[in-house]
């Protein structure tokens, strides 16, 4: 079961930290662009 | 002043909306393949590996390599050049890269108990290998400095050239004997050799890991656009404050209608450069 566990746990993890990051430069972008333009996502 | 492209509610709406499909039915799966269905007769608990290495396999090679090998092709292709191919190939290469390394994990973690070995020289392992370098090199291509459409055609080009490996990869295991096995579901006679509560859960693991991709790219495809326009603002208001630097003590150029004086003072070079975004030699520091 150890291998089945290393698997889904290293996928799982690899997927979420990768979703989290990108989640995380999408939101400082948008901040720094509604600095630039303050219209931008309206 | 370039204005940032806005994020319409209507894409937002639906960006939240796949995410949470796609975090929904990654769980349905991980709780279907790891308590709900049976051991394998031959591969027993293993089995459960099967769940999520070909979805991640299937994303790496086949989505994420064919969303950015269709993007280049299509920026390439004059009549349906457009900046939206270029950011499309940009951002499904960077997804990719992270799906084609979790292929190659997934794969060994399952070879080990199975194979007896982590890695083998294999067709289908080495070309997946040469796959995931090639995408490390797309991306390397892309950080070279330079006019931004002659950076897309570079990279367009290397994407296409790149994408000569797909086929070696899917059709290892048919034209050299490979440790890898064949085709379980996409095999030549379309007859997928699992059933039952075992090929819904593979199913299922196929719909969340696409799902997960196409979340990734859109996020991925806001970023690339939103970087591209803070660019090109920075480099505008880095100008703007040289200018405003370089004017004469009389006033002229640092005036509220911009930076008269200096403006006319470059020479046609310099304009054609300034069009193209690139940054004047003499503001280099």
């Amino acid at each position: 079961m150890s291998y089945i566990n290393a698997g889904y746990s290293i996928a799982l993890t690899v997927l979420s930290a990768y979703a989290g990051q990108l989640w995380w430069r999408r939101r400082r972008l948008e901040r720094l662009a509604a600095r630039v333009d303050p219209d931008a996502n309206r | 002043m370039t204005r940032p492209v806005a994020s319409s509610k209507r894409s937002t709406r639906l960006v939240r909306i796949i995410g949470v499909v796609a975090v929904v039915s990654l769980a349905a799966t991980v709780w279907l393949g790891l308590w709900v269905t049976p051991p394998d007769k031959t591969q027993g608990q293993l089995v459960r590996l099967v769940y999520i290495h070909p979805p991640i396999a299937w994303v790496a090679l086949y989505l994420a390599f064919g969303t950015a090998a269709l993007g280049s092709v299509l920026w390439l292709w004059p009549r349906t050049r457009s900046r939206f191919w270029d950011r499309l190939a940009a951002s499904a290469m960077e997804v990719g890269v992270v799906f084609t390394a979790l292929t190659l994990v997934t794969g060994a973690i399952w070879g080990r108990p199975t194979w007896g070995v982590w890695w083998a020289w294999d067709a289908r392992l080495t070309s997946t290998a040469l796959l995931l370098v090639l995408q490390l090199g797309y991306l390397a291509l892309r950080r070279v400095p330079g006019d931004a459409d002659a950076r897309a055609r570079r990279c367009a080009v290397g994407a296409v050239i790149a994408g000569v490996d797909v086929p070696i990869v899917h059709f290892s295991v048919d034209w050299w004997k490979t440790l890898h096995q064949g085709a379980t579901v996409l095999n030549p006679d379309l007859t997928p050799t699992i059933h039952g509560i075992m090929a819904w859960t593979l199913l299922l693991g196929f719909v969340a890991l696409t799902l997960v991709f196409v979340w990734m790219l859109m996020v991925r495809y806001r970023i690339q656009v939103l970087s591209e326009v803070l660019e090109g603002a920075e480099l505008e208001m880095a100008l703007h404050e040289r200018w405003a630097e370089g004017a004469p003590p009389d006033g002229h150029g640092a005036t509220d209608a911009g930076p008269v004086a200096v403006v006319d003072e470059e020479t046609p070079a310099q304009v054609g450069s300034r069009a193209r975004g690139e940054q004047p030699a003499e503001l280099v520091p």
